[in-house]
């Protein structure tokens, strides 16, 4: 792009590409800048390796889903390893450590850099908010749903197909007394497939005839169980089947021929100046290549902050923007626990006709549980290093062979080592594990910060602290306690406990509250022509559900009202 | 050092028989070596023009042995008279149990945090944060693929190649990358009977 873009966007996860598309459509010209590599485009075709043969792309011949495919080894440790994987929070280039943040705690903070974000790795769950949770925002639920039904049919959203897992999790709950829920505006506890932004499966599938091999490259999800790992099965990289933006809204926005994306590019500042009435507006961003450290301004009209739940704010403090008490603040997590049920061959061939769940197999969350009030359950089958680190090797409890599971709920609770690890393990292919995950109540001390002293290439570092209040705690405490439920109504004959640590971090929001720090257009209160479009923006965490898909309908929102605002 | 982290990873995953050890004939597959890169992986900062790694294995090996003198000193850990991993510090010295006891110790701050060395001397967080990743490290590297890049597994990751099956996704019945699976049972819903 030779002249100065339009728009701006910071950041090119959930919510970034989502803007991009829309205002492309609008004619409105956009530059992308993301921090982190861009996997599947011709132009970086070692993407880990050098800096590529262009600084952005903007053509959507560019696109490869074949270099996809080979780039998403979908092998775990490669993929997801949190310091050196390739969906991590760092640099295109893997020899280098992840990007710091102070978490001085015990912690784990999943986010990923890159074109996609972390919808690189998640597991395109989206569900919508509860409607109760948005009655306390400053708009309205019924003002959403237009943006919901956009979003849906764009990504597109379908309800999870049934495997095992799943058919094993609602014969559960059914059994403990929940009944399905036939809807996608949760009004009341109740069990459903997630709304997932994956294809549905092929419709030969199930059919000999065709192999796998065929199947992964023909439309619709294969239930392959690598949606952690960015799963790169489709017929073209716009045809892969789990949604990630990389997918779904980069190509849509590359075909407007008005947007650009521009991977390994760290926003470091957002520019601003005094307009002839006073008041401060951005006018562009100072960036830093991450391949080469060269620094650069760049221009535009608007600029809109789709970083993330810690680099939004944290971008807005070393901008030295001006003062605002709510910058950083309410962070909300979803806080929450894990339960691993384990049942017999016997158990399981009653229910589900076959001696084992495998819950590898299938949408990695293909079920879930929505309770108002209290947040959600749902169910989660990860690759065996994963399931292993999450489930028996990170907890607040402490060690089983230390203390018991001091409680008859479970039959072992915190970190498992050894012997009894080993067994734990053994059982992998006959377990379901559920997590428990709570509707986070907003805390004025829970905050991204600067850390005082430690400082990066891009400034001072990012410090996150972070304590569940009271009513956080228990609402976590009751929802592990109907998950162990749900499982022993299975007939799980051993349930485990992982009591995870609160700052294991997933679906981060609030960290620029609508109505605090930016208003119900999503503008910054005291920078005019700066906008928020990622998950900081909301203004509490939505009840419990996973959050993306609320992000991008309220991008699509914000789109719309920049446009008419400053384009028209 | 080595030493101090064979005998983390010996207290925290299960040991591998001999004959499946090779082609590299230790126990934990090498894991230790895996949480040591991570150690060493993990922080980096600017100071004027300098990008500085902060290297964390050699200190948290260092605050293993602390902590477990501290232990041992206040009678809440045994040591045996030998070390049980050549080379290694008080930590090697103790049994397993005594080993995951120090852990929980440095993980609950039981210990006197002035002694740890730096980064974690009166660091309460990276104490935390550090003893915590120790358990994670371990049990990814080992229940992970990490392994099986053999030869090439300490190699930066874009230079490793999977050399053989990871054992231990063969002992826990998983497949590894797949293609896919026949096992669609139907749909409970679909939008379209929501959205009638």
């Amino acid at each position: 792009m030779k002249t100065d873009p339009d728009v701006i966007v910071i950041g090119a996860g959930g919510g970034g590409p989502v803007v991009a598309k829309e205002l492309g459509e609008l004619g409105i010209r956009v530059l992308v800048l993301e921090a982190g590599p861009w996997y599947g485009n011709k132009k970086w075709h070692e993407p880990n390796e050098n800096r590529g043969i262009t600084k952005e792309s903007s053509n959507p011949g560019d696109l490869d889903g074949s270099l996809y495919r080979q780039q998403l080894t979908r092998l775990e440790n490669d993929m997801n390893d949190p310091l050196s994987g390739k969906f991590r929070w760092g640099a295109a280039d893997r020899r280098r450590t992840p990007w710091y943040r102070n978490i001085p705690d015990r912690a784990l903070l999943w986010q990923s850099a890159g074109i996609g974000g972390s919808t690189m790795h998640y597991y395109a769950n989206s569900p919508r908010a509860f409607p109760e949770a948005i009655e306390e925002w400053p708009i309205d639920y019924e003002e959403l749903i237009p943006y919901y039904e956009k979003v849906e049919a764009t990504l597109p959203v379908e309800f999870a197909p049934t495997v095992s897992k799943e058919a094993l999790f609602y014969y559960g709950a059914e059994k403990a007394g929940f009944s399905m829920n036939q809807t996608l505006n949760v009004t009341s506890s109740g069990y459903r497939p997630q709304p997932n932004a994956i294809l549905p499966p092929n419709e030969h599938l199930m059919d000999p005839n065709y192999s796998m091999e065929e199947l992964s490259h023909m439309e619709g999800c294969t239930l392959s169980g690598h949606c952690g790992q960015g799963c790169p099965y489709g017929p073209s990289l716009e045809k892969m089947a789990k949604r990630s933006t990389t997918v779904s809204y980069v190509p849509l926005a590359m075909k407007t021929g008005n947007v650009s994306f521009r991977p390994n590019t760290f926003v470091t500042k957002v520019l601003t100046e005094y307009s002839a009435s006073g008041k401060r507006e951005a006018t562009g961003v100072q960036i830093r290549d991450t391949w080469t450290g060269e620094t650069e301004e760049l221009r535009a009209t608007v600029v809109v902050m789709a970083a993330g739940c810690v680099e939004t704010p944290r971008l807005w403090l070393n901008s030295d923007l001006p003062y605002n008490p709510w910058v950083g603040r309410g962070l909300t997590n979803h806080y929450m626990d894990m339960v691993t049920g384990t049942f017999d061959e016997e158990t399981l061939m009653e229910i589900l006709g076959s001696r084992s769940v495998n819950p590898f197999i299938g949408h990695t969350s293909g079920g879930r549980l929505d309770y108002p009030g209290l947040g959600m359950i749902e169910t989660i089958g990860e690759s065996p290093g994963l399931s292993a680190q999450l489930l028996f090797g990170f907890s607040q409890y402490g060690y089983n062979s230390l203390h018991g599971s001091a409680s008859d709920m479970w039959d072992q609770r915190g970190r498992l080592v050894g012997s009894e690890l080993e067994k734990a393990m053994e059982d992998y292919s006959r377990t379901l594990t559920l997590s428990a995950i709570t509707d986070d109540e907003v805390q004025f001390h829970n905050r991204v910060e600067l850390d005082p002293h430690i400082t990066d290439e891009h400034g001072k570092v990012p410090c996150v602290h972070y304590e569940p209040s009271k009513k956080s705690k228990k609402r976590r405490e009751q929802l592990t306690k109907i998950a162990t439920d749900i499982l022993r109504q299975a007939g799980a004959t051993k349930v485990h406990r992982t009591d995870l640590p609160s700052n294991y971090f997933i679906h981060l929001q609030s960290t620029m509250r609508m109505g605090y720090v930016v208003d119900t257009t999503c503008e910054a209160y005291q920078v005019e022509r700066l906008y928020v479009a990622d998950n900081s923006a909301d203004y509490n965490a939505l009840g419990g559900p996973n959050p993306t898909l609320t992000t991008q309908a309220l991008a699509t929102r914000t789109a719309e009202l920049l446009a008419s605002k400053y384009f028209t | 050092m080595q030493a101090t982290f064979q005998a983390l990873t010996d207290a925290f995953v299960p040991s591998v028989q001999p004959e499946y050890a090779s082609p590299f004939h230790e126990t934990d597959m090498g894991v230790h070596n895996y949480i040591i890169l991570s150690l060493n992986h993990n922080i980096s900062i600017q100071q004027q023009l300098n990008h500085h790694i902060v290297p964390l294995a050699y200190p948290t090996a260092i605050m293993l042995n602390s902590a477990a003198t501290q232990l041992v000193n206040h009678h809440q850990a045994q040591a045996f008279p030998q070390c049980l991993f050549p080379g290694g510090g008080m930590f090697s010295h103790l049994s397993r149990k005594d080993r995951i006891r120090t852990l929980a110790a440095l993980g609950n701050l039981d210990i006197d945090l002035y002694v740890l060395p730096s980064p974690f001397q009166n660091n309460a967080g990276m104490v935390k944060y550090v003893t915590d990743a120790l358990s994670r490290f371990s049990l990814f590297g080992y229940y992970s693929e990490w392994p099986a890049y053999g030869s090439t597994r300490v190699l930066p990751p874009d230079d490793r190649c999977l050399e053989f099956f990871p054992l231990t996704w063969q002992q826990v019945g998983y497949p590894g990358v797949s293609l896919g699976y026949r096992d669609f049972r139907g749909f409970l819903l679909t939008m379209a009977e929501v959205k009638t």
